[in-house]
């Protein structure tokens, strides 16, 4: 080996202004100092400027009681500005895990529609495709919404079958099933049902590889969680007892010291740090134990440790994490111990009718139903048709892109239409159609912000009547990116971890 | 299985083996097909007889490729009839299935399921569609794997394997549906020339071991050695055939000499 002889020769000789690795060093460490001092200074003018014109951001009206109505969600009266804005972040939660479920659902259908050999099928998926995604999304919820309000007006004895399901122009409301005070001990036999649903299915593999028999492990490993869940509606009051354990871990967090977490989060701060290292020291040694390291590496190593000991300081000088981990773990577990001391009669579940109910002159939906009302509904079906054509566009450009020669090649070693696409086709076509397909999803997430056309509830429309009643439009505003932010960055972190899963692999 | 033990050994040349008295496995009567205007096949009659090995020689755009991929359905012929194995091919999704596991097939592109390990992708159909036991696939597939000369890549991915491999997997993938025939359509036109010999070679411990084979390449020395008849197309019709003696040293058509002086 040379290099590490020229390596060295090169810095005896090259004087520092011209020396290729200290200019990369110079390059980074001044780089980040600009970086971090513009941040600095621009969050130090900003808080200036305000306080200059007296506004004064601050984070207190979160805990202050707020005047705001909701048309809908978990709690339509919230007494203080942090629970009306969880409401909304629920709301928003909501339409976007449903959005997301159905537009993938109707974006398979579309797309395999697209590349069916039924011509009418065909063309009925070309016409969805073009006229959705074509049309603004914004318009689309308008006209979704308008088409709705001519429903007829809500009445005492409206609906299709009265008492069971409503149709009206404040939406649509239907029986609801709700979790009742049995359900955390239910979920627990549940629990105990997948851990032995795992062991059945292995069971059932094994058969099937030993055999040949297609016994099929999958729909056994569901039949057994099925069956517990069945067995537990009468059994769960067995595991009253757990209770008593959370409420033992609560009282535990109440008695520790703030240095406890403290102590904890360094040695976790550290570790992660330093088994990062040293992940990255032996990723890069060959496989005779030399080790090349680039600059860019070296930063990243300095950078990682740095990273670490600045999380150790902010531990050490700021008390409010530590402490806050510890009453809201305590809380957490104060919480559990309640949901598991109930009376072992305690049904997991519960049904209620819908109910309609007349306060003053005009009758509206009552509590007791599972309502869809048209703001929700015109966001809903606006993302669903909306996202569905690009998704659709996707699953058919995917399905598109594995070679004939793929499905030829299956044909011919005797596999059928089903097995072909099964086995040889879809499995290829995944890989290609799921990245387009998350950024759909993310597109899906920001795209519910415009529910606030239509009156429905999401975090953005009530952050807008907070700050309208409060005045902290910064905050607001900054609770709206970072809830947004971390939605985006958690669904891209689940696709990513799927992508690296299914790359294939090449030489 | 062809059982390579049992089969009669043939002599050297393989060109005076007597089949007249041998099982018909493919007859094609007037077989045609038209992409649009263009005529790809014209009126193609043949019968090739059990344990024969035919080339397939021709320029390109003869229909070579296009006659034999017809002869386990991957394209549909419009007139005439084709029987493999006394199954006709019709619309009769039946006939179809029965023909594709009967009959092997190996592609210029080699057309290996990426996604899938070697042995798996050697297992899948045995599994899927003759539904063995896992277990047994993979002890069949590894004998197939060893009789292509790589059962040390079983475990690799095809994407990590050399074309020369890829094709010999491919080889043993068409194998392991123990077919009554294979069809191998130009599959060392894609490889390197230091990979072509040892796909060659097992082609020919192939055609020794008895299997019916219908084989479209541009190997003359391969065809030299190894066929039992050598068929000569030109525009979608069989312009000459016979043993590779006669079509070498002494052709009777005008075209055949033609082809013949321009790849000599």
């Amino acid at each position: 080996m040379t290099a590490p002889t020229t390596h060295e020769r090169a810095h005896q000789r090259v004087p520092l202004w011209r020396d290729v690795i200290v200019l990369k060093w110079v390059a980074q460490v001044f780089l980040l100092v600009v970086v971090l001092s513009t941040m600095f200074f621009l969050a130090t003018q900003a808080g200036d400027n305000l306080r200059a014109r007296n506004i004064v951001s601050t984070f207190d009206f979160l805990e202050r009681p707020i005047d705001i109505q909701l048309s809908e969600g978990i709690d339509t009266h919230p007494d203080t500005g942090a629970r009306a804005l969880w409401t909304g972040m629920v709301n928003t939660l909501r339409i976007s895990v449903a959005g997301i479920f159905f537009a993938t659902l109707l974006g398979i259908v579309v797309g395999l529609a697209r590349l069916s050999d039924n011509w009418l099928v065909r063309r009925l998926g070309s016409m969805w495709v073009e006229t959705l995604r074509n049309i603004p999304l914004l318009v689309q919820m308008i006209f979704y919404f308008s088409v709705l309000t001519t429903l007829p007006r809500v009445g005492l004895g409206t609906g299709p079958i009265n008492g069971w399901f409503h149709i009206s122009n404040k939406g649509i409301s239907m029986p609801r099933v709700f979790i009742a005070d049995g359900f955390y001990q239910w979920l627990m036999v549940v629990g105990v049902g997948a851990v032995a649903a795992h062991y059945v299915r292995r069971h059932r593999q094994r058969i099937q590889d030993e055999t040949g028999a297609m016994t099929s492990p999958i729909l056994w490993g569901i039949g057994t969680v099925a069956l517990f869940g069945l067995i537990g509606i009468f059994v769960h009051p067995m595991f009253t007892w757990m209770g008593g354990i959370f409420g033992a871990i609560a009282d535990l967090l109440d008695s520790l010291p703030i240095i406890a977490p403290q102590i904890l989060f360094s040695v976790v701060a550290l570790g992660v740090a330093a088994r990062w290292i040293s992940r990255f020291l032996t990723d890069h040694r060959s496989v005779r134990g030399h080790l090349s390291l680039s600059d860019d590496d070296w930063f990243r190593i300095a950078f990682a440790a740095l990273a670490s000991l600045i999380i150790v300081f902010v531990l050490v000088r700021w008390t409010g994490f530590s402490s806050w981990t510890l009453n809201s773990g305590r809380d957490l577990f104060h919480v559990l111990e309640d949901k598991f001391n109930v009376d072992g009669a305690a049904r997991p579940f519960d049904a209620m009718r819908p109910d309609i109910i007349q306060k003053s002159r005009f009758p509206n939906y009552g509590k007791n139903g599972l309502t869809m009302s048209i703001g929700f509904a015109a966001v809903f079906f606006g993302v669903v048709f909306y996202t569905s054509a690009f998704i659709g566009e996707n699953v058919r450009g995917g399905i598109l892109a594995v070679p004939k020669g793929q499905s030829e090649a299956a044909m011919a070693v005797g596999l059928g239409r089903g097995q072909v696409l099964r086995h040889v086709v879809l499995p290829q076509a995944i890989r290609i159609i799921l990245p387009p397909t998350g950024n759909q999803y993310l597109n899906l997430l920001k795209n519910t912000s415009l529910a606030v056309a239509v009156g429905y509830s999401d975090l953005v429309q009530i952050g807008q009547t907070t700050y309208n009643q409060t005045g902290m439009t910064l905050p607001v505003v900054a609770i709206w990116m970072l809830f947004y932010l971390s939605c985006s960055l958690s669904i891209s972190v689940v696709v990513n971890w799927f992508n690296v899963r299914m790359k294939l692999v090449e030489r | 299985m062809t059982d390579a033990a049992a089969a009669e050994p043939a002599d050297d040349q393989g060109q005076t083996r007597d089949l007249s008295n041998a099982r018909d496995m493919i007859v094609c009567e007037e077989v045609s097909k038209w992409y649009g205007d263009f005529r790809a096949l014209d009126k193609i009659s043949t019968t090739i007889k059990e344990q024969e090995v035919v080339v397939v020689l021709g320029p390109s755009g003869s229909g070579k490729s296009t006659w034999i991929r017809c002869i386990n359905r991957l394209e549909i012929h419009q007139e005439g009839r084709i029987v493999v194995d006394d199954v006709e091919l019709t619309n009769d999704l039946r006939n179809i299935e029965q023909v594709r596991s009967e009959v092997g097939m190996v592609f210029q592109q080699f057309n290996l399921f990426p996604h899938l390990k070697v042995i798996d992708n050697v297992s899948l159909a045995p599994i899927w569609v003759r539904k063995k036991p896992r277990a047994e696939a993979e002890e069949q597939a590894m004998a197939q794997l060893e009789r292509v000369g790589i059962p040390e890549q079983a475990h690799k991915y095809p994407g990590q394997l050399s074309g020369g491999q890829q094709q010999r997997v491919a080889i043993a993938r068409a194998l392991a549906m123990e077919p009554k025939i294979m069809l191998f359509d130009e599959v060392t036109s894609a490889l390197d020339p230091e990979m072509v010999k040892e796909v060659l070679d097992i082609m020919k411990t192939l055609a020794l071991s008895g299997m019916t084979m219908m084989v479209v390449t541009h190997e003359m020395g391969f065809a030299k050695e190894v066929a039992d008849r050598i068929i000569f197309m030109e525009e979608g019709q069989i312009v000459e055939q016979g043993t590779p003696t006669h079509f070498f040293e002494n052709p009777t058509e005008d075209r055949t000499k033609l082809f013949l002086s321009q790849i000599l």
